[in-house]
């Protein structure tokens, strides 16, 4: 996944406004990478978007009707120039937020052959929708989170990738990835 | 004037100079941080007519500052850049910010709501230059900018 898909924080500090915390960790890794970029879209943000879509046009009344249940959009990135530049304990500083039963990790990718890493979290929530979702991708030199805080249903997941500063995450499909 | 009309006109004349100072206090900012003053631009006003042609299509009223020689570190500067950047930035929503330690460079992005758009700051620090824009944007540009906040910066900060 490329950093390109960048990203911000103003707070500047380690809390997002949002269900899970940054580990504080992250500073420091801003601090070591090549780039890091950090996207905030927060409610405020979300509503001021939804504000100028149409109800009238199918893919804008879509749009809205997606980012009216979400709380907030976070995106952070870091690539590194070497491996080794930040650890497991930075990545499990996260993961130990997304404990069930609140959480639950519905996806677990590991490339033994890549050193890659993703894993997709959702919250839980009643009915059929998912009240947030936290993904995960660790590669040796790149490392991304993101975060989307509010009810989303699952049919809509797959609208929000490559929109709102979300990568894409294409899950491997090849020879040497094995589902944990 | 009735009461309504009047309560209209005061939020979006307040949001509009709310925005403006948030503007030049990114300016003073940055020169009291850096200690130097903005570029005075010869001609600003043929510049921004060449800066009207080349910016995005639903951008407008656009403000800049330019600043040059400043004392940039790649390493010691980007906490200090960051603080600086959250105090100036006021009421405003920080929406992006990337760092590059390979191209030496710091940009920030900042939303703030005007009473038909929004308006935009983006502030970027390369190479002993930093570069503040000040732009309105219309419900079409506000929509390109969400859909990949990320590239936002691209046509005005550099």
């Amino acid at each position: 996944m490329r950093i390109a898909i960048v990203v911000l924080a103003a707070t500047l500090g380690t809390a997002w406004a949002q269900d899970i915390k940054m580990p504080p960790a992250f500073d420091k890794l801003a601090a070591k990478a090549e780039e890091s970029v950090d996207v905030t879209l927060d409610s405020g943000m979300l509503q001021l978007g939804g504000k100028f879509l149409s109800d009238k046009d199918a893919d804008e009344a879509k749009a809205k009707k997606l980012i009216g249940g979400l709380k907030g959009i976070y995106v952070r990135s870091f690539e590194f120039a070497k491996e080794g530049e930040y650890s497991a304990a930075d990545v499990d500083a996260l993961r130990s937020q997304l404990q069930p039963p609140v959480w639950s990790r519905v996806v677990g990718v590991t490339s033994k052959k890549g050193g890659e890493i993703t894993e997709v979290y959702f919250k839980t929530s009643n009915g059929a929708q998912i009240g947030g979702l936290v993904v995960i991708d660790a590669e040796p030199k790149e490392l991304t989170v993101v975060s989307i805080s509010g009810a989303i249903s699952p049919e809509d997941l797959a609208d929000l990738g490559g929109q709102f500063g979300i990568p894409k995450v294409e899950l491997p499909k090849s020879k040497g990835k094995e589902a944990k | 004037m009735r009461p309504r009309l009047l309560a209209v006109l005061l939020a979006a004349s307040t949001g509009a100079f709310g925005a403006d100072r948030d503007f030049d206090r990114l300016v003073k900012a940055v020169e009291s941080r850096f200690g130097v003053q903005r570029t005075y631009i010869p001609l600003m006003g043929v510049a921004s007519f060449f800066v009207k042609v080349a910016r995005p299509e639903g951008a407008s009223g656009f403000k800049l500052a330019v600043f040059e020689d400043l004392k940039l570190s790649a390493d010691g500067d980007g906490a200090a850049l960051d603080r600086m950047m959250a105090d100036a930035s006021g009421d405003l929503r920080p929406l992006v910010r990337v760092r590059s330690r390979r191209n030496h460079e710091w940009t920030y992005i900042f939303t703030g709501e005007t009473g038909k758009a929004a308006r935009m700051l983006i502030a970027t620090f390369a190479r002993g230059e930093a570069t503040i824009v000040e732009v309105d944007l219309n419900r079409d540009a506000l929509l390109r900018l969400m859909e990949n906040p990320a590239r936002a910066g691209g046509p005005f900060g550099k």
